[in-house]
């Protein structure tokens, strides 16, 4: 077990460095420079080489790099090119605004899907029917659309949630969850219908399992073997397509804030594209893939918890 | 240290032998741990010559299939050799195993995996002649004749697995060992997989192609009572050792290994008055439970189960000695005439 | 944006139909209406976009000014955009970008994952870790936050950033893909290539990959369907083709602008894009619906008919009576036909025979575990004078493990694996016997032991997985005597374990006979274990007892001809014979359900059947209490028939396989 928490985190650990040389190899081999970037378009040759050269952009690559890295190491990711600003503190005041919809979406799928998929397998008939064709389109639905019907159903007609707009838990928690209640739904659609499918599919599985008769044929009450057994069973991908979800919320957030301008990571990331912000691209990639990492990290550990073969292993 | 002496038919004894197993080590992995480990396969030696139906018999875990599978190149040894009519190929390379493939072929135990569902009886038989270089009308032709050699219509080329019941599949299995006239075949629980009347068809067609072939048989079972049936020496392996080999009638009659005498005595018999006597004989025996213990790395593997148990088992490997007819790898395999249960007719 | 399919992993790739099992007409996926509806529209969408510029009825950039945010009209079948430009031309323009770029994403991350998986699968275990733990760290990239930082370097390059999408997501497709690929080359096929001396490329092209199209198309699909998602969600932000080329995504980005004005904008683009990803995901089920194999679910249970007349009351030493016994497949072939046999206290039945010929139904049948649409349309069982034909499912339940428990062939699936043990065996005993925890602990201690198990503390805390066969089989044991049944139902229980350790499991199911009065029913296709077991023997074949009474009896001087052709096929000598040089044999194969014949089912493959065996007749009594079912079985007694074994040679007889 301790072999295997190592292997897992040397994993990590691999993973964060690939994003920095990806990132940072990208950055460099763009035909822009930061000079460029700083200046504008009023800025001569000689300015930007200077200003260049002020950035330490024409060091040698791996001199850069390793400079990059020791900054890294004590959690400095730079400044912005853009405003001059810290790097590391406008994606830490952005960061709950991404982890507050990508945790709620996950957990509110999970609940959703399990529900769902559950029925299904255990009704039968035109239910898990229902249920089977309805997942199928809500996984097929563009996010970004279904965020535009929800905004036209519950903002516009209804009125029932502002369309746009964040505001912090701290300063008013209702507002809060007001304010990500749109697009954590919008999220929700496919998610559920994702985790609906795998549930559904992982209770057919258990109740098919020999070890299942052994239990009928005890006697053992229906609802225990369903909800307690099957149901176990099924946790183990249950878990894994859940936290695969989480990382592709917080990989995908960049739609969705963009559709609800929602301060977040994935906003970031598209100013920062549009604007050549090259230190703040490199953040956001480190960020995000942390964020993935660690998610992966606790993701392992719950599957160990929950499958003895892998505990024990 | 060869299991060859005292073969049942003199001539047999007399050819040099078609296919030969030296000291054969078998680890898998490559790991610390895995090098820890005991081998899978642990200095196995045996011959066969031609026309001559070897037996390996073993339990679960005891490394049979393996053996095969180093024999026919699919599972690389460790150390040891293999040698084909006198020719190493214990490290032949797959360019160099085409040639042999006209020697040495295998039919497997399932019948249902081991045909390639979407291809025809005729693809699957010619594929071994294609490599060869034969061209392919004759190729198909020997697959035609080859198929009614086992008993098949020879329009059963033209048809896919699944239109064959589990015996006929057994059937196209052998034909495709046999379809290059080779002499040495593996075969590996060829009838395991098969309901007892169909286990007896396909057994009565590995002896009648045998005689009518000379073909020398590397038989793996677990089963003694088929390889009784079958072959003429046997080879019994436990945890990936040999205890016991010998000519099969010595063998299952009068074992010379405790081991062998708990087999022989455990496999249960058809006849409930005969069952009952057995059972009684087998339980004052006093084996111990599988499973128990782990034999200690240095002794012999079977001392944790068994009832002759002394320190000397424990502490040291028994060596291969002669004993009655066969060779035993059992310290006190003198002692083992008394283990033999008697039943009262 | 939608996840990847890394769910499908598990997906065991299926066995390939033969080319001429195939029924004729339209491939398999488009008999649902899923894969038709989703085949049509991607084929329609595909050839509508591709060909736009010859049919469409303005091109993208023509204004109309007069009508801008038009509904649909007669001049604007689907209406027009702010600038009125006409949205149907537009919106089917715009697929011709994403539909190719997808198919980029999908040949780029196929490309790569799959040769690399099948070299994983086949370089065994150092490779396979290396490229695995490679394919982990690109998965845990986040996809799109990369594809923006590829585009802030390349620009807008739709069709570069989608191949790039491929070479990150084919991470997933080689995780996939390996899978399948080992379990195919676990299969035998693979060996006996590999021994003909194959090529390891010709291996991989004529042998695995065939075996892999059905999931590799289902993950195609599903890989195009994101593809479009990603495609379109990156047009929304601004990153797709620049004004005035159209784009589902960026159309949809427009329509945003305008809900309040103009809803109706939404729907074109976004019912086109979302259409197109449905039909991708639909088609990608319809293909996997082979893979996972057709499961029909019949709910309808016909009535059962009536017992059979089987006479009088139950008798007085039976606790188990089945009269007439018919179960069948509701709506399809019999299985089982009028079975009848009895069981006293404390004795041992063995139902015997070879696979296919009902005894597992007729087992299961005694504890209403039959599979779902198989039910009992026929007889009664008699358990203590009740019948338990038609109990519902609460009142089985009753019956179920506390009178009557059973015992399964494969004892390390019989366990559940996600739980310890102790709890297997703990939660039943204090659901029977009412215990606390502490006393169900040290009750589950007494049990392992009385099972034979000499370490119950370890054994208590251990998982199935941690425990070898004979072990798993003893639990099980102890499981089924949670509840002190009086009757314990056996199916092959010791067919998966080895010789020594069957032995074993056969002295302590004798020793649970002997000491608490267990009966038994067990089933198995050794006629060993049963000489071995049983008191009485029921033999069957093809869905009927064709021979019964004492096991004696019917082992020593067998009356049918098919105990009789069993008993000599088996190689097991009596002591001291001498090994025959051929065995007895059977022509043919047991026939299936559905094409029994209307007189002896045997008759075809019995070397003494007469054209009087052809037509019906009942069974007749045999060995004091038993029954046989063959007409002539006066006759053969007479003449002392036997079955004997075949002639050296037969067996190379052309068409000696062939079923007469």
């Amino acid at each position: 077990m301790l072999a295997y928490i190592g292997r897992r985190l040397a994993i990590a650990i691999a993973t964060v460095l690939a994003a920095v040389v990806i990132s940072f190899l990208l950055v460099h081999a763009t035909p822009g420079s930061p000079g460029a970037v700083v200046l504008g378009p009023s800025g001569t040759p000689a300015q930007i080489a200077a200003k260049n050269h002020e950035l330490g952009w024409d060091r040698p690559l791996w001199i850069q790099f390793l400079d990059y890295l020791g900054h890294l190491v004590r959690g400095d990711l730079g400044v912005s090119l853009i405003d001059g600003r810290s790097i590391g503190a406008d994606l830490a005041a952005r960061l709950p605004v991404t982890a507050s919809i990508a945790v709620l979406a996950t957990l509110l799928s999970g609940v959703v899907g399990i529900v769902l998929g559950v029925t299904a397998a255990v009704r039968g008939g035109w239910l898990a029917r229902i249920i089977t064709v309805g997942s199928g389109i809500g996984l097929s639905l563009p996010a970004f659309w279904v965020g535009i019907l929800f905004v036209l159903v519950l903002s516009l007609q209804l009125n029932l949630l502002p369309a746009t707009g964040y505001i912090a838990l701290s300063q008013d928690p209702l507002g809060w969850l007001g304010s990500i209640l749109l697009p954590v739904l919008t999220l929700t659609v496919g998610g559920a219908a994702i985790i609906a499918r795998t549930a559904a599919a992982g209770m057919r599985e258990a109740l098919g399992q020999e070890h299942i008769r052994t239990l009928r044929a005890l006697g053992t009450p229906t609802w225990r073997i369903r909800y307690v057994h099957a149901l176990r069973f099924t946790s183990v991908p249950v878990v894994s397509v859940l936290g695969i979800q989480f990382i592709g919320l917080f990989g995908g957030s960049v739609i969705i804030e963009n559709l609800f301008a929602l301060p977040g990571l994935g906003q970031a990331s598209q100013a920062a594209v549009s604007a050549h912000d090259f230190p703040a691209l490199i953040g956001v990639v480190i960020v995000a893939t942390a964020v993935v990492v660690v998610t992966n990290l606790l993701l392992d550990l719950m599957v160990a918890a929950l499958d003895p073969k892998v505990r024990t292993a | 240290m060869s299991a060859a002496s005292g073969t049942r038919t003199t001539e047999v004894a007399a050819a040099a032998p078609a296919l030969e197993v030296t000291d054969l080590v078998v680890r898998y992995g490559t790991s610390r741990k895995a090098r820890l480990a005991p081998p899978a396969i642990d200095r196995v030696t045996f011959d066969i010559r031609p026309g001559e139906t070897l037996g390996l018999v073993g339990e679960s875990g005891s490394g049979k299939s393996t053996i095969g599978k180093s024999v026919l190149g699919l599972q690389p040894p460790t150390s040891g050799t293999v040698l084909l009519h006198g020719r190493d190929i214990t490290k032949a390379s797959l360019k160099e195993r085409r040639g042999l493939a006209v020697d040495l072929r295998v039919v497997f135990q399932d019948p249902y995996s081991s045909l390639n569902p979407s291809r025809t009886i005729g693809q699957t038989l010619v594929e071994p002649l294609a490599v060869l270089g034969v061209r392919r009308a004759e190729a198909l032709q020997r697959a035609r004749a080859t198929l009614e050699s086992v008993g098949l219509p020879a329009d059963a080329a033209d048809r896919y697995p699944a239109q064959f019941s589990g015996g006929q599949r057994q059937r196209i299995a052998i034909a495709r060992a046999l379809v290059c006239d080779p002499k040495v075949v593996v075969l590996d629980e060829p009838v395991s997989a098969l309901d007892l009347s169909t286990q007896a068809t396909v057994l009565n067609l590995l002896a009648d192609l045998r005689d009518q072939r000379d073909l020398a048989f590397l038989f793996i079972a677990h089963d003694l009572g088929v390889v009784r049936f079958l072959a003429q020496r046997v080879v019994v392996l436990y945890r990936g050792q040999i205890m016991e080999s010998g000519p099969v009638e010595p063998v299952t009659q009068g074992p010379q290994h405790p081991y062998t005498v708990a087999l022989t005595a455990a496999a249960p018999v058809p006849r409930p008055a005969e069952q009952a006597a057995r059972r009684e004989a087998r339980e004052a025996l006093g084996f111990r439970t599988a499973g128990v213990a782990a034999p200690a790395a240095a002794g012999c593997p079977f001392a944790p189960r068994c009832p002759l148990v002394t320190d000397v088992c424990r502490a040291e490997r028994p060596p291969l000695r002669h004993a009655g007819d066969s060779l035993s790898a059992c310290h006190h395999a003198e002692r083992v005439p008394s283990l033999r249960p008697v039943p009262v007719p | 944006m939608s996840v990847l399919p890394l769910d499908a992993a598990d997906e065991v790739a299926p066995e390939p139909a033969a080319p001429t099992a195939r029924r004729r007409g339209m491939p398999w996926f488009l008999r649902r209406p899923g894969g038709l509806l989703g085949a049509a529209w991607l084929v329609l969408i595909v050839v509508a976009s591709f060909t736009a510029p010859l049919w469409r009825p303005y091109r993208v950039d023509d204004q109309d000014l007069a009508h801008r945010l038009a509904l649909p009209s007669g001049a604007h079948l689907l209406g027009t955009d702010p600038l009125g430009r006409d949205l149907l031309s537009r919106v089917v323009t715009a697929g011709a970008e994403p539909l190719l770029a997808s198919f980029v994403t999908v040949v780029v991350a196929f490309g790569i994952g799959l040769p690399l998986a099948l070299i994983a699968a086949e370089r065994g275990r150092r490779v396979e870790r290396v490229l695995s733990r490679s394919t982990e760290v690109m998965l845990a990239l986040p996809l799109v936050i990369i594809l923006l930082a590829v585009i802030g370097v390349i620009g807008a390059q739709t069709y570069v950033v989608m191949a790039v999408l491929g070479v990150l997501i084919s991470a997933a497709v080689y995780r996939i893909m390996l899978g399948v690929a080992q379990s195919v080359r676990q299969r035998l096929y693979i060996d006996a290539a590999r021994v003909n001396g194959i090529g390891s490329l010709k291996v991989n092209l004529v042998h695995v990959l065939p075996s892999m199209a059905t999931v590799a198309a289902v993950q195609a699909a599903q890989l195009f369907g994101i593809g479009l998602l990603i495609n379109a969600g990156l047009a929304f932000l601004g990153f797709g083709p620049g004004e005035p080329q159209p784009s589902w995504g960026f159309m949809i980005q427009d329509a945003s602008k305008h809900i309040y004005d103009d809803p109706w904008l939404l729907v074109p683009s976004g019912l086109a894009l979302a259409l197109t990803v449905v039909a991708a995901n639909e088609l990608a089920d319809a293909l996997a619906h082979r893979a996972a194999g057709e499961r029909t679910v019949a709910r309808r249970r016909p009535g059962r008919t009536p017992a059979s007349p089987a006479d009088g009351a139950p008798s007085a030493s039976a606790v188990l009576e089945v009269r007439g016994l018919t179960v069948a497949v509701d709506g399809g072939p019999t299985l089982v036909s009028d079975v009848s046999f009895s069981l006293g206290a404390g004795r041992v039945l063995g139902l015997v025979g070879e696979s296919g010929c009902g005894k597992t139904m007729t087992a299961r049948s005694l504890l209403g575990l039959l599979p779902d649409g198989v039910s009992v349309s026929g007889g009664a069982i008699l358990w203590r004078g009740r019948d338990l034909v038609g109990l519902s499912e609460r009142e089985l339940n009753a019956v179920r493990g506390q009178e009557i428990a059973m015992i399964s062939q494969e004892p390390m699936v019989a366990l559940d694996p996600m739980f310890s043990i102790a709890y297997q065996l703990t939660q039943p005993l204090r659901r029977f016997r009412g215990l606390s925890r502490t006393e169900a602990r040290s009750t589950a201690v007494e049990l392992l032991e009385q099972v034979g198990i000499v370490d119950p503390a370890r054994v208590l805390k251990s998982f199935p997985h941690q425990l070898s066969g004979g072990m798993a089989q003893r639990v099980a044991i102890a499981l089924a005597l949670t509840g002190r049944p009086k009757l314990l139902i056996a199916d092959e229980p010791t067919t998966a374990l080895d010789v020594t350790v069957q032995a074993e499991i056969l002295t302590l199911l004798r020793d649970l006979v002997r000491e608490i009065d267990l009966s038994i029913v067990i089933v198995s296709h050794d006629l060993g274990v049963v000489a071995d077991l049983c008191d009485d023997v029921a033999v069957m074949y093809a869905g009927e007892v064709v021979e019964s009474g004492t096991a004696a009896a019917v082992l020593d001087e067998p009356a049918h001809p098919y105990t009789m052709a069993l008993l000599r096929a088996n190689p097991h000598v009596p002591e001291g014979a001498a090994v025959p040089v051929r065995l007895a044999s059977i022509a043919g194969a047991v026939p299936p359900p559905g094409s029994w014949p209307s007189g002896c089912r045997f008759a075809s493959r019995c070397r003494f059947a007469r054209d009087e065996c052809r037509k019906p007749f009942p069974a007749l009594p045999a060995h004091g209490s038993g029954s046989v079912r063959c007409i002539r079985v006066d006759e053969l007694q007479r003449e002392q028939v036997t079955w004997d074994a075949d002639a050296v040679g037969a067996e190379l007889e052309t068409g000696a396989g062939v079923p007469a």
